[in-house]
């Protein structure tokens, strides 16, 4: 279920005016059974993956609290994703099918999951909770790896074999991809890092933990939410607060105005820019990747948005994810602009265990750009996926390298400052093409097109930028007006008929682009 | 305690309410068209007090920019020329509708010539435009018959369909401000500034299932008998009103395996053939094109250059010279 789409609107209405009616529990249940409602909305069957993620977590990080569960009440849950899918089967539930093949993995569980459960706690004590923590990573790892990249390394091995004249003739399994499941996989795998640190608590309440983890506003793009920050909120009844509403209805009035005013009218100049059977020159190279870096700021932090006033309604506060990205003055504030829980999730849980910055100036670049290496991989098996993590990598350590760069990015006033915007912006479009790319040929098309100041097949680009600047540049405006808060949503300073008004234009700019039904962009990671 | 109700939220429902409640009712005529999917009976057509007629938008798509009295002129032969964008054509003077005006009117027939033809236009949506080009007294209807349009007529019709029920997906553009602001930001702006090419690589989805229901013969069939059933209700319709009207059926130009030009009919000459009657005239294009050297008078599969108009203007003349103009 989009965020975008009527059945949304009907549900978060209907849950916002039942949650309030509800008790402390009773709200919890509400949100567990309507995030898992949300989630099968787009394909049942996957919710035997989130059971499962749940469960096993659940009962690693209680083990890792010290707090043993009987095997018999451990088996039944481990069961319960099979008997989902047994009820998907029989039910033919949204007419895909359930072979025996998915049921296999999901039978094999509650026997693994219960005999290792049984044999980790024999370890000695001080193995035992590295040991469990082992087994959550793993789960959640194995299960990322195989609908993420299985296709993909497999597909690069056979296309390596290839080159190397050796034809495998292996034929790859068509691997559906999970919606949010890099989302929810991070946000479980940071819960028992996060227990195993001692920095949170292990849940002993099965339902408040899977509501926590399924909370259907962040459950299929984020913000990936930490569990010390977000357990409180549903472990204590969160009590009526009218400013939280107002700030919510405002983020979602914002949200909608990014998502379908801004992403998806720009998406169409950035669909034609980087189709591959485009005739590009330079115009329209440019356009294309501005197009771009408007549809996909619009694309997810409009998501954002959505998801954070979507929560605030209901009382529960989640995280900033953007920051007015593109006034950043450098790599190292743009990532702190940038999908900030990502970010700080990558900076946690991979740069800091693999060094950080105490193992000198070397380790720290290297510790840098395999981060960004692997927060590249992250958003989608694919190598320009990749090398856009790379790329991103190489500016932290060229910012950190060069001085002048660094006294750019840091500049708190003068001339650097709109220098360092300008030419931070600059450097993210380019990154913006190799994400946008689907191959590295089309990516070489890409930059060799701005040697070409016009091609005769090329379609007009004055019209369409103008398309381009309606668009945009009211986003724009909007992000400069607030750009001291750093919120676009914090426009409350202004006198209230200012605010009307613009809250009114905002909402025919929506209305008058209503119709599309595009996807968002970061549910496919 | 904080008000619920913000002044700014306030204020964007009374701007709202004052703003719709002025549309309806200072300007609720401008507001039909594209929400009604060409198939509104009355859309396109605006009756002036003065007793003349503009063509405007119908559906979202435009007649070419016609005037004319309701009232037909005493000793003009009225021709109302009825379908998609082959009979369309570049602008009236250079479609056949207008070459055959300026052929009667060497003959010495004092002639007009309106192009009703709107691209896109199917059997459906050709029938009602029909049905209301009845009441500007034609001397002659002509109707060009093609059977390629009949996916986009579904599925225009589907939409409107839908549109008139309370569906929640419909709630913003029951309001008619929102319509009209839906309305000019499509055509004033998006059809102006987003060239075409963008415009159908958005429109992926829709081509996609077009392919592939074309591909579906049940469906094509079905499709054939739906133009069938129209194009006899507008042959029922003309004889109703004693208007004669003349079939014209459609071929395509296609590419052989072997690289040769060909004509295909697509069954629509069996098709018009059998309504074939003495207030009924019929002329195939692939009768009046196989004898000559068709390819370069088309411009693609379906579409005539304006030389290729001349030739069914042509041959149009000539069957009404034998027909209807004989008897005069």
């Amino acid at each position: 279920m989009s965020f975008i789409s009527w059945q949304y609107a009907f549900l978060l209405t209907g849950v916002f005016a039942l949650y309030w009616q509800l008790a402390w529990r009773g709200r919890i249940w509400l949100l567990l059974a309507t995030s898992y409602f949300f989630y099968g909305f787009w394909d049942a069957r996957f919710l035997a993956l989130h059971f499962t993620t749940t469960i096993v977590d659940f009962y690693a990080a209680l083990a890792m609290g010290r707090q043993r569960v009987a095997i018999g009440k451990v088996a039944a849950m481990t069961s319960i994703p099979a008997a989902w899918l047994l009820l998907c089967k029989a039910l033919h539930v949204q007419g895909h099918d359930v072979s025996w093949e998915h049921l296999l993995p999901s039978v094999a569980l509650p026997v693994i999951f219960c005999a290792l459960y049984s044999v980790l706690w024999r370890l000695p004590e001080t193995k035992q909770r590295r040991a469990f923590l082992l087994l959550s990573l793993a789960s959640n790892l194995v299960v990322l790896g195989f609908f993420k990249y299985c296709n993909f390394f497999a597909g690069s091995l056979v296309t390596g074999l290839q080159t190397l004249g050796w034809d495998p003739g292996w034929t790859l399994p068509h691997i559906l991809l999970p919606v949010g499941i890099s989302f929810y996989t991070f946000q479980a795998m940071s819960y028992t890092i996060d227990v195993y640190r001692g920095d949170a608590k292990p849940v002993a309440d099965f339902p408040l933990f899977a509501a926590f983890l399924a909370f259907f506003p962040q459950l299929v793009a984020g913000p990936i939410e930490r569990a010390h920050q977000m357990l409180p909120q549903f472990q204590t009844p969160r009590a009526w607060d009218t400013a939280a509403l107002h700030r919510g209805a405002r983020l979602i009035l914002l949200g909608l105005f990014k998502k379908v005013f801004v992403a998806d009218n720009c998406a169409l100049l950035a669909s034609h820019a980087f189709d591959p059977k485009t005739a590009l020159d330079a115009p329209w190279a440019l356009l294309g990747v501005l197009a771009f870096a408007m549809q996909i700021y619009g694309d997810f932090s409009g998501y954002t948005d959505l998801a954070r006033g979507s929560a605030q309604m209901l009382g529960i506060k989640l995280n900033d994810n953007f920051r007015l990205p593109y006034f950043a003055q450098g790599p190292s504030d743009f990532w702190r602009r940038w999908h900030i829980t990502l970010s700080s999730w990558f900076r946690d849980y991979v740069y800091i265990p693999l060094g950080g910055n105490r193992g000198g100036a070397f380790a720290t670049l290297r510790n840098l750009w395999l981060t960004m290496l692997v927060a590249g991989l992250w958003h989608g098996a694919n190598w320009t996926f990749v090398l856009w993590g790379a790329y991103h990598g190489a500016l932290l350590i060229l910012y950190r390298l060069v001085p002048p760069l660094r006294a750019i990015e840091s500049a708190k006033s003068g001339w650097r400052v709109p220098l360092g915007v300008a030419l931070m912006f600059a450097l993210t479009l380019v990154g913006w093409a190799v994400f946008r790319c689907g191959s590295l040929a089309q990516l070489g098309n890409w930059f060799a097109a701005f040697a070409h100041p016009h091609v005769v097949d090329a379609l007009p680009w004055r019209k369409p930028a103008l398309w381009l600047a309606l668009h945009a540049v009211p986003l724009l405006v909007i992000q400069f007006l607030t750009r001291r808060k750093q919120d676009e949503v914090e426009i409350s300073a202004w006198p209230w008929p200012a605010r009307g008004v613009a809250y009114a234009a905002m909402f025919v700019a929506v209305a008058s682009s209503a119709g599309g039904d595009v996807d968002f962009i970061y549910f496919q990671f | 305690m904080r008000r619920v109700f913000t002044k700014s939220f306030l204020l964007v429902i009374a701007l709202f309410c004052a703003s719709e409640l002025t549309v309806r009712i200072f300007f609720a005529r401008s507001m039909s068209g594209r929400f009604d999917y060409g198939y509104h009976p009355t859309a396109g057509f605006q009756e002036n007090a003065d007793g003349s007629v503009d063509l405007l938008r119908t559906g979202g798509r435009r007649f070419h920019k016609q005037h004319f009295q309701k009232e037909r002129p005493a000793g003009v032969f009225r021709i109302l020329v009825i379908g998609d964008s082959v009979p369309r054509g570049g602008s009236p003077a250079l479609a056949y509708s207008g070459q055959l005006a300026a052929q009667l009117e060497k003959q010495g027939v004092r002639v007009e010539s309106l192009n009703l033809a709107v691209a896109g236009f199917g059997a459906h949506r050709s029938h009602l435009v029909l049905a209301k080009a009845l009441d500007y007294q034609p001397s002659l209807i002509i109707r060009h018959v093609n059977n390629s349009n009949e996916y986009e007529d579904e599925r225009e019709w589907r939409r409107s369909q839908d549109f008139k029920g309370w569906h929640p997906k419909n709630w913003l553009m029951k309001s008619l401000v929102l319509r009209r602001l839906y309305e000019m930001k499509t055509e004033k702006v998006f059809w102006e500034w987003v060239p075409e090419k963008i415009r159908a690589q958005a429109s992926l989805n829709d081509a996609d299932a077009q392919i592939a229901t074309s591909l579906d013969e049940r469906k094509v069939r079905e499709w054939q008998e739906r133009v069938r059933k129209f194009v006899g209700e507008d042959v029922a319709a003309c004889r109703a009103r004693g208007v004669p009207i003349l079939l014209v059926a459609q071929a395509r130009r296609e590419k052989s395996a072997d690289g040769k030009f060909y004509l295909d009919d697509h069954g629509l000459d069996e098709l018009t053939a059998g309504f074939k009657a003495p207030d009924v005239a019929v002329v195939s294009m692939k009768q009046v094109f196989a004898p000559l050297d068709f390819a370069p008078l088309f411009g693609d599969g379906a579409h005539l250059f304006p030389k290729g108009h001349g030739v069914l203007a042509e041959a149009i003349a000539a069957e009404l010279n034998g027909w209807l103009l004989k008897k005069n």
